[in-house]
């Protein structure tokens, strides 16, 4: 019990996000319409007062997992981003047909305004995605995950005035819902091979009775549940549709908040068995990932709606990010064959070769990206005339950006960024990960696996910039779209803005000390000694388990 | 901690040990309360339809709706906002099922040990949580019957 109090010490953050979203649940239906105004406000400051406590607060308690610092980064990653996607949402419920009618009425009627919960839901979903980076026990990373899963729902469902919001929002429910039962029922089978649910003891299990068949299922149906919420192969097929449907910024929230969550379980869930991973979880978790990024990019290139593309681009980007789990922590020997191969030798401290420092940071890399990406697509609408429906007045086709340059260079700029990034061009966020993800693959010791999995990464890279680049030479290129407008919102021109700055500080001067925060915490990861230097069995604990 | 942890029995190695003497014991009652719960109902089931006299006729075979005549069909739409009100239902009856293994464990907690304040907090903070749910529920019109 004092254990949990010391846990409850180190929930700050995620507390004062909880109480941010209780009060713009208060703000949000005040009878004074100012407060009501101030409602993203309160939610970007709970925001902010959480990032400083992630800060302030020493988090000394000791990993179980050995990933001591990676609850840490992931806080601070999941605010930092998620500051952006508020600004890049604020507003999102005032341009709703039905708020605007409850704005614009004389007495306020709080059972038809959304506009509190909205904000409430964003920092909901948040929380979880922080509880998640600090889970220590199998019922803790289930709760934690549905709290992000949930609160996502409504926002698809109530944020866009068309139906295909509410198909999107009921397909994303009951597929999740599935997901939710897989990886629960993979949770169960860990519970049943080891006895506990808190990782440290099955962890200790797992070291006195070794790696047994029921165990590996739980992990690999764990997994698969889990690729739900990546949005991986063969988890996938949700991706499209519901990123289509759901209003652009709240698609923005769904191809990051969730994706950490479900990356972060995944290592989690993967550091229960170790690295080298055991064959089975293995072949599992490679045939995932090149599916993936195969089939996310040859899909993306034949879409012709732009959120589609973003949205088999993320299926993709997963793909790439699988390769870390495989890679795992850095595994010593074999790093330095590869470094003396390149005339260099290993230098623990350096995040080469860290899978799981790579995976820590490609996801804000990769987020920033799409933020950019999918902002520049929030700033503009299109006059589609009296009848809008089924794509209201979102820019959604590549029609709609055609021309972009011409009208609105700043804009197709950070298109530019964004899409250049998201291939993994040079001095961009996105070429940073992908050399430390591909570096990581290389350097496992996985024999012919590591290259077939290089070489795969490599050319997904060659298709995706088919498809991108193709992004870029309709903005650029194409002739001008005379029905494209850009809305009068500031804040998200600024997110889209700042997002496409820091993705490229993040493949410059930011590189450096964010990778190194992200090696720092995770080298200390569950890496299992090569057969040699395993100690003598302690048959003294063996022989006293019934 | 991890290895006298260890020692205590998981569910598997419980149903592996289900074949020694020992874990057959365990289980014994448990199979005996599931024999007897299965005669008991389906004695009570063939008992009923071997030895009560039938009679059927339409008036029987009418819905029993508090002895008045029963009026329409049973699937028709509702108010949606009964579903509001079961929900809210929900909500506190949960809180109730909370309440109740904690005034339990509270009183036995030792006084010296200091778990007192602990426990209490813990307990006022899940009511404020089920307040605020509360106030929320009213001030957006859950209540309100018009």
């Amino acid at each position: 019990m004092e254990t949990l109090l010391a846990k409850l010490g180190t929930l700050w953050p995620e507390i004062v996000l909880l109480m941010g979203a209780v009060s713009c649940l208060a703000t949000g239906l005040n009878h004074s319409p100012f407060a009501r105004r101030l409602t993203p406000a309160v939610a970007a400051a709970s925001m902010l007062v959480a990032a400083l406590l992630v800060l302030i607060i020493p988090d000394d308690t000791v990993h179980p997992l050995g990933l001591d610092g990676m609850g840490w980064f992931v806080k601070l990653a999941v605010l930092g981003v998620g500051l952006l996607l508020l600004a890049l949402a604020a507003g999102v419920p005032d341009a709703l047909m039905q708020q605007r009618r409850t704005d614009a009425a004389v007495t306020f009627d709080a059972g038809t305004s959304i506009k509190g919960e909205f904000y409430a839901f964003f920092l909901l979903s948040a929380t979880g995605a922080m509880l998640t980076a600090g889970a220590t026990d199998l019922v803790w990373l289930f709760l934690a995950l549905e709290l992000v899963s949930l609160p996502t729902y409504v926002m698809i469902a109530t944020t866009r005035d068309t139906a295909i919001a509410q198909e999107s929002a009921i397909k994303y429910f009951f597929l999740g819902a599935m997901s939710a039962a897989v990886f629960l029922y993979g949770f169960a089978l860990i519970y049943g091979a080891t006895g506990f649910t808190d990782f440290e003891n099955i962890r200790a299990a797992v070291e006195a009775d070794g790696v047994n068949p029921l165990l590996i299922v739980g992990v690999m149906m764990s997994v698969l549940g889990l690729c739900f919420k990546v949005a991986a192969v063969p988890m996938h097929v949700y991706a499209a549709d519901v990123y289509q449907g759901a209003a652009t910024p709240v698609t923005a929230f769904l191809a990051y908040v969730p994706k950490v969550a479900g990356f972060v379980a995944l290592m989690l869930v993967l550091s229960l068995v170790g690295w080298p991973l055991p064959t089975p979880v293995l072949a599992l978790l490679a045939v995932v990932a090149v599916l993936t990024m195969t089939l996310g990019n040859l899909l993306a290139c034949v879409q012709g709606n732009l959120k589609r593309v973003l949205a088999y681009s993320s299926i993709a980007q997963s793909g790439y990010l699988m390769l870390g789990l495989i890679a795992g922590p850095a595994l010593g020997a074999d790093v330095e064959a590869v470094l003396t191969l390149f005339g260099g030798s290993r230098d623990v401290s350096q995040p080469i070769g860290n899978g799981l420092a790579a995976v820590l940071f490609y996801l804000p890399a990769y987020g920033l990206a799409t933020i950019a990406g999918f902002g520049v697509l929030g700033v503009l609408w299109v006059d589609r005339g009296e009848n809008p429906d089924p794509l209201d007045d979102e820019a959604q086709t590549f029609d709609s950006i055609s021309g972009l340059w011409h009208r609105h260079p700043f804009l197709a700029g950070v298109l530019l960024v964004s899409m250049l990034s998201l291939v993994g061009i040079p001095p961009l966020a996105g070429f940073m990960g992908k050399v430390l993800l591909g570096s990581s693959i290389v350097s496992a010791p996985l024999q012919t696996l590591s290259y077939v999995l290089l070489i795969a990464l490599v050319i997904n890279s060659a298709i995706s910039a088919a498809y991108y680049l193709r992004i870029i030479i309709v903005a650029f290129f194409g002739r001008d779209a005379e029905a494209t407008h850009v809305r009068p919102t500031p804040l998200r021109f600024a997110a889209a803005a700042v997002a496409a700055v820091i993705a490229f500080a993040l493949g410059g001067h930011l590189a450096t000390p964010v990778a190194q925060s992200a090696h720092e915490a995770t080298r200390h990861g569950v890496v299992k000694a090569p057969p040699s230097e395993l100690p003598e069995p302690d048959t003294a604990v063996a022989d006293a388990a019934p | 901690m991890p290895a006298t942890m260890l020692t205590a029995a998981s569910p598997l190695n419980a149903l592996l040990a289900a074949g020694s003497p020992g874990g057959f014991n365990a289980w014994a009652a448990l199979g005996i309360l599931l024999l007897m719960a299965v005669t008991f109902g389906v004695a009570n089931l063939v008992m009923t339809h071997v030895l009560g006299p039938s009679r059927v006729g339409e008036v029987k075979g009418t819905t029993y709706e508090s002895g008045m005549n029963p009026i329409g069909n049973a699937r028709r739409r509702f108010n949606v906002r009964f579903f509001i009100v079961a929900m809210t239902f929900l909500l506190f009856d949960v809180e109730i099922v909370f309440l109740y293994p904690w005034a339990a464990t509270f009183s036995q907690l030792g006084l010296d040990t200091g778990w007192h304040t602990i426990f209490l907090g813990r307990m006022v903070f899940f009511i404020l949580t089920t307040i605020i749910a509360f106030m929320y529920a009213w001030r957006k019109g859950v209540f309100r019957y018009d």
